[in-house]
């Protein structure tokens, strides 16, 4: 606090006190260079020669007390109360520096020593260690102990000490300072609470993630990342927490180069803020089989240490459900583009092959009569011990329950073997060791709930396959099942077809077909009428053709009815004007849903018959003539 | 406030008389502030390393000043060499201190 100080004692005015002041102090400093110093304003202070004190003029007075303000309000900054202890560390006086705060006054501290306050969180190790401490006169220094204030708020106190000694060295007591850390503590602990909660939301996510550093080292991860980092294998296996991620993915393997160097470039680029994100998805090949992930990072903005956040997640289970779906689309495809069974089969082993990454498959067909599996079809990949091992195996058969292919025709699931040495059926009969092909899968190929074939596919490794496969395989016997069977349906149609054809043709010269109006849409096989000048048009338009009225109208009216009819004959002009004579019989046509479609038939050219029967008429004429005329 | 300021002539110069000072202040004041910075730049340009520099705070130690018959601050007592004087005020007179000194101006 600042004092007004007092006018200059030496000026002319002033009160009574002042002048008496003056006369004072010239009776100390009497004549001389004290008084001309004085008189020109070059002194601070005048010394009593009785007592030896200094008598402060103002100008120094004033700047003593600001000086000692402005030292008070530096402590104040430093602590809150000093105070010193006796030999027996009790209280023996406090003092505010601000004369506001709580502090350990309120307790009545007086004659007290610290631990006989009501201090609640100390042990009694605690307070053994610190009385230790001032049995060996040390200094120390915060000391933080908490209590409760006289509103029932819990306050946080740091006391430091030293020792206290007099001339003699003798110990005297303790004396030091009470800082008041309530505001800090409890920022502290809003702090732990809030990052306590961030932790605890992180670790909730299934979701490996870890935060970087500007240098790319993991300062913090959540446990879904710990638990990968610890299993996984490959590009940036192992980094844990502290660890720089740039170091360990600069440390993959041969294979894993590439993708490294794409990760490591993506990364660097999010920390140095030169592009908000990047991902990148790689693969990699383990004994356990293909595993896919996905690496995605974030700039962080906002915070001094942290710069990226990193996601590395285990997709395979997605990969592979997006490579299942993949070969059920690629397997409708071939199913629809196969002009034939063999297509058909080959196809689809090939698209299971690449998909999967399996060397070749062997498709086994059911021989009914025989009740066994032959060898039908193969796809594998251009490699001699492949082919070598597919041309072994034709000519083979499996009976029911004899080998893999064997036992899922008798079983009808798909089954596996991860190593076929394992097997000695599979090992002597399914698989071909001498390849290295000592895993299998096999699948039965289904139509209508029956077995009506087994693929058999081998590779050198096999995935134990989850419900997703087995699913496929399922969907995929299906398909080819039903396609085969169809295939031979239609086979056994066109068989029949041509036996048909083929008795058709000894008792009809051709074949015909009119749509719902008559007009003509097939004419197949010889016949009167070229198809150019025929199709399209109804009978009674052909221009050649020669009908009576009657007759054309008698026709109609059956065809109208829906009637079948047979004979119907009538005679063509020919281009030399002659006439040829032909017969024509139809059956009116039905779709499933039982509406017309028109009509088809044969024909009979009865020329011959017809000639033969006007010249026997002409024969028996001139005979009647001429017996007649005798 | 005791504190000096004792410069050594360094070994291969030229022996020279050393200059003894006691500069009596009261800590704070102006005009011993004044003083104190006035003594140290006088020092600095007249004496170099040839001075011995004693500053006193009468507030702190007020015995000495009155067993050293000081009755104003800022005062300085010029000890050594012989014979003593003495100089009152913020000694912005560098004249009067020089001479008080025993030094040409």
């Amino acid at each position: 606090m600042l004092v007004e100080p007092a006018p200059s004692p030496l000026s002319a005015s002033g009160t009574n006190a002042q002048r008496g002041l003056k006369k004072a102090i010239l009776r100390l400093v009497k004549d001389g260079p004290e008084r001309l110093a004085i008189e020109a304003g070059q002194i601070d202070a005048i010394i009593d020669p009785t007592s030896g004190n200094a008598i402060l003029l103002p100008d120094a007075q004033r700047a003593l007390i600001e000086r000692k303000v402005g030292f008070r309000s530096l402590i104040g900054l430093a602590f809150d109360w000093y105070w010193e202890q006796d030999e027996q560390y009790c209280f023996v006086s406090y003092r505010d520096a601000t004369n506001e705060a709580f502090g350990l006054a309120e307790q009545g501290i007086i004659g007290k020593a610290l631990w006989d306050l009501s201090i609640s969180n100390m042990s009694e190790i605690g307070w053994q260690t610190h009385r230790q401490q001032l049995e060996w006169r040390v200094t120390f220094r915060d000391l933080e102990v908490r209590l409760t204030d006289r509103d029932g708020e819990m306050r946080y106190l740091s006391i430091s000490g030293e020792p206290i000694f007099d001339d003699r060295d003798q110990f005297k007591g303790y004396r030091g300072i009470t800082r008041d850390i309530s505001a800090r503590k409890q920022s502290e602990a809003l702090i732990r609470e809030s990052n306590r909660f961030a932790r605890t939301i992180l670790d909730a996510l299934d979701t490996p993630i870890a935060v970087l550093d500007q240098a790319g080292v993991v300062l913090a991860s959540n446990r879904a990342w710990r638990a990968s980092a610890a299993a996984r294998s490959g590009v940036g296996a192992g980094i844990a927490h502290g660890s720089n991620c740039l170091a360990a993915f600069e440390d993959a393997g041969r294979h894993e180069k590439v993708d490294s160097i794409a990760i490591i470039a993506g990364i660097r680029q999010v920390i140095a803020g030169e592009r908000a994100a990047f991902r990148y998805e790689y693969s990699y090949s383990s004994s356990a089989g293909q595993r896919w992930f996905s690496l995605s990072i974030s700039s962080v903005s906002g915070d001094d240490a942290a710069r990226a956040i990193l996601v590395h997640e285990d997709i395979t289970e997605r990969k592979r459900g997006e490579l299942l779906l993949s070969l059920e689309h690629r397997v409708l495809c071939c199913l629809a583009d196969a002009g034939n069974a063999t297509d058909a089969v080959k196809s689809v082993i090939r698209a299971v092959c690449e998909t999967q990454g399996w060397n070749c498959g062997r498709y086994f067909d059911l021989d009914k009569s025989a009740s066994m599996l032959r060898f039908s079809e193969s796809w594998g990949i251009a490699v001699a011990a492949v082919e070598q091992f597919l041309e072994k195996s034709r000519g083979l058969v499996f009976r029911p329950g004899a080998g893999l292919a064997g036992r899922a025709y008798q079983s009808g699931q798909p089954l596996w073997v991860l190593d076929g040495s394992r097997d000695a059926d599979v090992f002597t009969t399914a698989l071909a060791p001498e390849s290295g092909e000592d895993g299998a899968f096999v699948f039965p190929v289904t139509s209508e709930g029956t077995v009506v074939g087994v693929l058999a596919f081998s590779n050198p490794i096999i995935r134990e396959p989850d419900d997703r496969m087995l699913q496929t395989v399922q969907s995929i016997g299906g398909q080819l099942g039903r396609l085969l069977q169809r295939l031979e349906a239609l086979n056994a149609l066109r068989r029949s077809e041509s036996r048909f054809r083929a008795l058709n043709n000894l008792t009809s010269d051709w074949y015909w077909e009119q749509d719902r109006d008559f007009r003509f849409t097939q004419n197949v096989v010889g016949g009167p009428f070229r198809n150019a000048d025929i199709l399209g048009l109804t009978h009674w338009d052909l221009p050649n053709v020669v009908l009576t009225d009657a007759k054309w109208e008698e026709h109609k009216s059956h065809l109208a009815a829906r009637w079948s009819f047979s004979d119907f004959e009538f005679a063509a002009v020919r281009p030399d004007g002659k006439h040829d004579y032909y017969s024509i019989s139809g059956e009116p046509l039905y779709d499933e849903g039982g509406a017309f479609t028109g009509y088809c038939g044969t024909g009979l050219d009865i020329t011959k018959r017809k000639r033969a029967e006007i010249a026997l008429r002409e024969s028996e004429a001139r005979l009647r003539a001429l017996a007649g005329m005798s | 406030m005791a504190r000096k300021k004792a410069k050594r002539v360094a070994h291969d110069a030229p022996a020279t008389t050393v200059v003894v000072m006691v500069l009596y202040i009261t800590e704070s004041g102006p005009n011993s502030l004044q003083a104190v910075s006035n003594i140290e730049a006088i020092c600095e340009e007249h004496l170099k390393d040839n001075f011995r520099l004693e500053i006193v705070d009468v507030l702190e130690y007020p015995r000495r000043a009155l067993a050293d018959g000081v009755v104003v601050t800022p005062s300085l007592a010029k000890v050594f060499p012989l014979p003593a004087a003495t100089v009152v005020g913020n000694l912005s007179d560098t004249s009067e201190v020089l001479r008080a000194l025993g030094i040409r101006g």
